[in-house]
């Protein structure tokens, strides 16, 4: 029998739940994390929700990163915004790695848990690196800028952070169409909106460079080398619906 | 003319500049738009797989020079146009502001006279940092024969300069660069060195300078030679490679069927491992004037030095380890960093990412070879078992990880 704990689908939500399940003093074996609103109640289950609360889970982050180092605590981060199945319960078993091993627990490739998030974690890093490149910004009406994506992991915050420190003098707006959340920077902060929706229309000079950029593009490649297959191995199509240069 | 038949024209004048590095800047500011990140980003890719990391366009195509492998050259018949440096800077912000770019590559042929083009290229880079308080990336090029003031002004503004090589030989330059010198190469280069080493934010992502490959005879040894010679004596950061495509028929050029890519990968991996991995020019030129084209230059090395194999993993220095083909620098670093807790096997190689394709032939795990007898193999057996497994993929036409070896490593030159 399973002891399900669930927990409000946030990253404190889930520190502050596994802050709870280790201090009590369960069989590691049968505990199972799960998102509150997608957990499905199982007969034998004693289903437990833990609430979130933001001391324990700061408490959690510091103790985690005292041990190891903020390296390691970011993959702990960007494993749980991968779309892994079963990464919470990874996640509690890897953060007791870590308490007990320490920074070591990079030599324990051997182990599934240590693989898992180091798996998760890589993808989710992969994602951000080329999202910075391959994010596209329109301009909207009120000279605001404004970039759609759908990307496979929930990686909206730290893409949002990315951009703050690169287009920091610009008003703008990062949406993930496919969570419908956005991101707005209005030049001093980031507010991050769960559930929204928006229709812009481009500015009066957005069609102009659409058009410059889509000319350069063509124009740069070299004919004599043309290697398609390459091209879409560095820029998979799952990026094109929203490229310009692709569209 | 307009602003998209000057992108045109300019654009495509430029796409033979191979240099798309956006990494590794300095520069300490605190203001404005835009910013530089150490590791570079690729913004796109084009058709022919080659990332777009900058906007690389020449100011203009006017040239009064006459090179002879260069389609800008005064004596061709082409649509010349010219940019000012407002445009320019319009263009480089709307780009970067929309995320199609991580900055400016500038490059210019030379109109008017060689200071005219430099001093247009500064006032362009000028209106980029001060007026449009631009901070990304910007790679400028050093013209020849350009006042050293000039250069050391824009210099003050850039990440990167560079001045373009061009030939490996001063033969071969006096060849087809009629109005070039060598020493209109080298004084500026040396220059920026220099600067760069008394002064901050001066260059602060370093220099870099490019060679053609294949329009003329000069060989391999030649070539790495130079470059081993360039990052010694001129600190450079990178040495550039481009095959020669054909753009004009000239009977001073070395008839070029296709541009030789294949050779120019190998000259980027030899050019790795002697920028990377402590290898000279001396050690992989032993007897030939070129790289083999069947293997790396790595396993070229080994092949004719076996006595140095197998290695043992569990005890070999770095040094050692990091000259075993299928050993890179990052799997290394690894095997060292792992060791410390427990005796490494085959297994546990293959998960630290040791391509053990190539590395099998020379290396012992505790004693133990990969498989029985390999390490009594003979170098031309090893040979044959590395490149005929290439060839084999290639007629299966699993061309796509074929490709990808080839190619991934063009810009990067990792082996």
């Amino acid at each position: 029998m399973y002891n399900v704990f669930l927990y409000d689908g946030t990253f404190d939500g889930l520190l502050t739940c596994i802050d709870e399940i280790l201090s009590t003093h369960i069989n590691e074996d049968e505990v199972v994390i799960v998102e509150k609103d997608k957990y499905q109640p199982m007969f034998f289950d004693k289903p437990i929700y833990v609430t979130l609360d933001k001391n324990r889970s700061q408490e959690l982050r510091q103790k985690v990163i005292n041990v190891s180092d903020k390296m390691i605590f970011k993959k702990i981060y960007y494993c749980f915004l991968s779309e892994s199945q079963n990464k919470e319960t990874y996640i509690y078993k890897y953060i007791k790695l870590v308490l007990k091993h320490g920074k070591k627990v990079k030599y324990l490739y051997h182990d599934d848990v240590v693989n898992f998030v180091e798996k998760a974690s890589k993808n989710v890093s992969r994602e951000i690196g080329k999202y910075m490149g391959l994010m596209r910004f329109n301009e909207i009406k009120g000279g605001v800028l404004y970039a759609q994506f759908e990307p496979t992991n929930d990686i909206l915050v730290p893409i949002s952070y990315f951009f703050r420190e690169r287009l920091k003098s610009f008003k703008w707006i990062i949406h993930d169409k496919k969570r419908s959340k956005l991101s707005i920077y209005d030049t001093r902060m980031i507010k991050f909106l769960n559930g929204m929706n928006l229709n812009a229309s481009f500015s009066d000079n957005e069609n102009l460079y659409q058009k410059l950029w889509k000319l350069y593009f063509k124009t740069m490649a070299i004919e004599e080398r043309k290697n398609l297959k390459l091209q879409r191995q560095n820029m998979p199509k799952k990026y094109w619906k929203y490229l310009i240069e692709k569209n | 003319m307009d602003i998209l038949e000057k992108l045109q024209i300019l654009g495509a004048a430029a796409k033979y500049d191979v240099s798309c590095a956006s990494s590794g800047s300095k520069r300490e500011v605190n203001y404005g738009i835009g910013s530089t990140f150490t590791a570079g980003i690729c913004h796109s890719w084009t058709d022919d797989g080659r990332c777009i990391s900058l906007l690389k366009i020449l100011f203009t195509n006017e040239c009064i020079f006459d090179c002879a492998y260069c389609i800008n050259r005064k004596s061709n018949d082409i649509k010349r146009a010219t940019f000012t440096p407002h445009e320019v800077a319009e263009l480089t912000m709307n780009f970067y502001k929309r995320n199609y770019i991580e900055g400016l590559f500038l490059s210019s042929a030379i109109k008017n006279s060689p200071d005219w083009t430099m001093e247009m290229l500064y006032k362009t880079v000028y209106l980029l940092r001060h007026k449009y308080q631009f901070n990304g990336y910007i790679h400028v090029k050093a013209i020849p024969y350009a006042s050293l003031d000039l250069i050391r002004k824009t210099g003050f503004l850039a990440d990167r300069m560079s001045v373009n090589i061009e030939l490996p030989s001063e033969k071969s330059l006096k060849l087809l660069c009629p109005n070039k010198t060598k020493e209109s190469i080298l004084k500026p280069m040396e220059f920026i060195t220099r600067v760069g080493e008394e002064e901050r934010n001066f260059v602060s992502a370093g220099q870099s300078t490019q060679m053609i490959i294949g329009a003329t005879e000069d060989s391999d040894r030649k070539i790495i030679t130079l470059s081993q010679h360039l990052y010694k004596k001129f600190k450079l950061k990178r040495v550039y490679y481009s095959a020669y495509t054909p753009v004009n028929d000239d009977p001073r050029i070395l008839k070029v069927e296709k541009p030789p890519l294949l050779r120019e990968h190998r000259l980027y991996q030899a050019d790795w491992l002697i920028r990377v991995y402590n290898f000279t020019a001396e050690e992989l030129f032993e007897k030939d004037e070129n790289l083999d084209l069947e293997v790396d230059p790595k396993v070229m090395w080994a092949l004719r030095h076996l006595d140095k194999f197998p290695v043992e993993v569990n005890k070999a220095s770095y040094e050692e380890l990091i000259r075993v083909p299928g050993i890179g620098i990052k799997s290394a670093r690894r095997i060292i960093k792992n060791r410390v807790f427990h005796s490494l096997d085959f297994d546990d190689l293959k998960k630290i990412g040791v391509v053990l394709k190539r590395a099998k032939f020379f290396i012992t795990c505790n004693g133990k070879t990969y498989e029985r007898h390999l390490i009594d193999l003979q170098p031309e057996k090893i040979k044959l078992q590395l490149t005929e497994k290439a060839a084999a993929q290639q007629r299966m036409q699993q061309l796509s990880f074929f490709d990808k070896e080839i190619f991934t490593s063009v810009i990067t030159g990792e082996i």
